[in-house]
């Protein structure tokens, strides 16, 4: 890796694009602030430039072009003494701090904050019960799809419906405030007692984790979960062997630069950002979405990451970008390579569901299919499949993430570092639907993320085969699926 | 190499002097042969001696001490003109305006947000060092933001030369990183290209997005090729850090339609220096002579062959 190729790149490109400022008839094509932000974000996100540098690179570019501008104010571009002081707003900085994953509360309640216990045995395991419950005029079900337990917690991942004559709760899609939690009873095999909740921390609008509190021993065989006034229904934790993922699991090497995987992230970012069936001649992204932005960076990020010494100029992966900015409509993204037509499979899968402009009728009803699945580790990172969902027209699929996680870093090109694999899922009809993460909780080293599949799943497959893909090894499993469905 | 054969980089430049309001007044304030100087003060040491005791500290002074900040701060190449057409023009005017906008903004972030919940002292000290540290880190780029202001309020004359003293600075340093851990070859090589391709657009009329330019490694004096044409038209050209400060800042970069290579003797006002008449030749030996500009601008050299 060039590092020093990388920051003299991005120095290089912020030098092109102050000619450009000082030049009014410099086309559109010059390169501006957003230019530098994705090239910039590009290569700390494969590590060859720290994120401080390409800031000041980025806010040394804003404050040579707005000192020019100190006396333009009648021409409405200027700015003033003052605004020019405070040019440079942090866009390429990691986080200073993570996101709080499920269980953990406040830092100051916790002297442990961001420790990760592994030493403890990790437990998976697929449930796939449905508690009913009712709780006044709301009724509904709890469809717990499996049960994880890790140094970060316990806790079930589970699907849900509610039932209220309330006007808003009948129009909205989650209310998961309704479910009463504090009135469920759990007990162990030992007659412990646990709560269940929507952990601190934890987001409304994503409440499939539920956490066990406090953490049982990792010894139980069971556990009664009972609603309010009714029956307990067992959860067997007896099978909590290792889950293996299916009984097909191959793995095979793969050689793919970090600048090829990248490329490949934001291919994928792509392609499931796409809006479903637009109408003919609207496949086409506006100039400012982010689409287009990812796009219309594709010619520089890929200079930029040549110049790192993360992408070889003989890459085959940006003539596949080039094919696939042409199939979505997406233009002006500088891509020397021509197209090719040497897609990967999913890829193909997914374009061809996008020319169809027309929704698929669905047999899908609303309901989940438990998983409880490990897959071989890919880059350091071991990815544990906990469940299948379909819901408002939408499916999911639920994991854990464990290890070597990167640091996200928040930038234009809306690259998902914490989940930095490719992840795709083959219906039993030879359709590929993309992974994409929608909801994550980060601690430590464990991700727990909820994946939206695009498109969603149109028929109750049996057997979904998985394509996870590192930069180092690609794995495929088959797995078995019972779906079971919501009243 | 500063104290080479030929001189010292700014033997080739002639003194420049500008006023600035100072108290009630206005004072000159005076480069000449590297040094930043203020006539009108006679006694800066003490000055300052005074303005710790708790009296006020003269502008001149203050600006002094900025120039001495930055003379190898490698962002004064970043913001600095490209060429001498490329004028960043700042007041005093505005220059005050930002250090009461600074002034303001640090009372306003003074007062933060208090605390969401009720976190024991070991917590809240812990967040009350982060916002210290922040507030250090925030002034400290407020005062450099208005050094650099008011550096660039001394006009292009005091640029270019303070963008020579940089160069000069970390010339002979190139894999070093500087003190904020810039590397210094990408900077500088950043720095010349900007303005390698004014100048070769000047000269060629080539396109300055054709223009590539790398920092020469070897001992020489570089290279300047032209290749390709049309779109794939290139003029490639590898020259020395040290060509920014005593050919570039010097105003030599461009003499009587030769690209000056490299100043064999510095001189004002007379030099000898290596000049190309056009890329790929070899280059030749020519003798330069400064002359006054119309508008009699001293500190704004224009040479001929």
């Amino acid at each position: 890796m060039d590092r020093e190729g990388a920051e003299t790149y991005l120095r290089l490109l912020a030098e092109a694009a102050m000619r450009g400022s000082l030049t009014p008839a410099a086309g559109p094509r010059a390169p501006n602030a957003s230019t530098i932000m994705a090239a910039g974000h590009a290569l700390t996100a494969v590590g060859a430039l720290d994120p401080v540098t390409a800031e000041e690179i980025l806010t040394d570019f804003r404050l040579a072009t707005t000192a020019r501008q100190l006396h333009h104010q009648s021409g409405g571009q200027g700015v003033t003494a003052a605004e020019w002081l405070t040019q440079g707003q942090a866009v390429l900085r990691p986080r200073q701090v993570p996101a709080r994953s499920p269980g953990e509360g406040a830092p100051w309640e916790d002297p442990d904050h961001g420790r990760t216990d592994y030493d403890r045995a990790d437990r998976f395991v697929p449930v796939g019960l449905t508690v009913p419950f009712r709780a006044g005029a709301v009724r509904g079900e709890l469809c717990l799809m499996s049960f994880a337990q890790t140094g970060s917690g316990a806790r079930f991942i589970a699907a849900w419906q509610v039932h209220s004559p309330l006007l808003e709760v009948q129009l909205s899609h989650h209310y998961p405030g309704l479910i009463p939690f504090d009135e469920f009873t759990v007990t162990d095999d030992r007659g412990a007692r646990y709560e269940l909740d929507l952990t601190p921390g934890s987001d409304l609008a994503w409440p499939n984790m539920i956490r066990l509190s406090p953490a049982p021993p990792g010894t139980i065989r069971w556990l009664d979960v009972a609603p309010p006034y009714r029956q307990a229904i067992r959860v067997d934790l007896c099978s909590s062997e290792p889950a293996p993922a299916g009984d097909a699991t191959r793995a095979s090497d793969t050689t793919l630069s970090p600048g090829e995987h990248l490329l490949v992230m934001l291919a994928e970012r792509l392609l499931t950002g796409t809006p479903e069936f637009p109408r003919r001649g609207l496949l086409a992204a506006p100039p400012t979405s982010p689409r287009q932005v990812v796009a219309g960076g594709f010619g520089v990020i890929i200079a930029a990451l040549e110049a790192a010494g993360v992408l070889s100029p003989l890459s085959p992966v940006p003539a596949r970008l080039a094919t696939l900015c042409a199939s979505l409509d997406l233009t002006g993204h500088g891509i020397a390579a021509p197209p090719t037509l040497d897609l990967p499979e999913p890829w193909l899968s997914l374009l061809a569901h996008y020319q169809r402009r027309k929704p698929e009728p669905t047999q899908m009803r609303e309901g989940y299919a438990a998983l409880a699945a490990s897959l071989p580790e890919l880059d350091g990172i071991r990815v544990i499949l906990l469940g299948l969902q379909h819901t408002q027209g939408g499916s999911a699929l639920h994991v854990l993430v464990q290890g070597q996680i990167p640091e996200p870093r928040p930038g234009p090109l809306d690259i998902d570092l914490n989940f930095p694999l490719s992840l795709w899922l083959k219906d039993s009809g030879g359709r590929w639907h993309a992974a994409r993460p929608d909801r994550c909780h980060q601690a430590g080293q464990e991700s727990a993320i909820r994946l939206r599949l695009v498109p969603p799943l149109t028929r109750p497959a049996d057997r979904v085969e998985v394509l996870a893909g590192g930069r180092s090894a690609e794995v495929r499993a088959t797995l078995p699926l019972r779906w079971r469905y919501l009243s | 190499m500063t104290d080479a054969p030929n001189g010292p980089w700014f033997t080739s430049l002639p003194p420049c002097e500008t006023l600035v309001p100072c108290g009630r007044g206005q004072h000159s304030v005076r480069w000449e042969a590297g040094e930043f100087r203020l006539p009108s003060h006679t006694d800066p040491e003490a000055e300052l001696v005074l303005a710790a005791l708790g009296g006020d500290k003269a502008r001149c002074v203050e600006i002094a001490e900025a120039w001495q900040r930055h003379t190898a701060d490698l962002t004064v190449l970043g913001i600095g003109p490209r060429s001498p057409a490329d004028e960043v023009t700042v007041s005093w005017d505005d220059v005050d305006a930002a250090g009461q906008a600074a002034r303001s903004g640090a009372s306003v972030l003074g007062y933060g947000a208090g605390p969401l919940a009720s976190p024991p002292r070991a917590a809240m000290a812990r967040a009350a060092a982060r916002y210290q540290q922040h507030q250090q880190e925030a002034g400290e780029a407020s005062q450099r933001r208005l050094d650099m202001l008011s550096l660039l309020a001394l006009g292009t004359g005091f640029q270019v030369r303070l963008a020579g003293q940089v160069v000069a600075a970390h010339a002979d340093r190139l894999d070093e990183p500087d003190e904020l851990g810039r590397t210094i070859r990408s900077v500088l090589t950043a720095a010349l290209a900007g303005r390698v391709a004014l100048v070769a657009e000047q000269w060629l009329g080539i396109d300055p997005d054709q223009v590539e330019v790398s920092l020469n490694r070897g001992t020489g004096w570089g290279s300047v090729e032209l290749t390709g044409r049309g779109e794939q038209r290139r003029l490639r050209v590898s020259l020395p850090a040290w060509w920014l400060a005593r050919v570039w800042a010097c105003g030599l970069a461009l003499t009587g339609r030769h690209l000056v290579v490299a100043v064999e003797r510095a001189g004002w006002p007379d030099a000898r220096v290596l000049a190309l008449s056009a890329p790929g030749a070899e280059p030749v030996s020519r003798s330069a002579h400064a002359v006054s500009r119309p508008s009699g601008a001293a500190d704004a050299p224009h040479w001929e062959i």
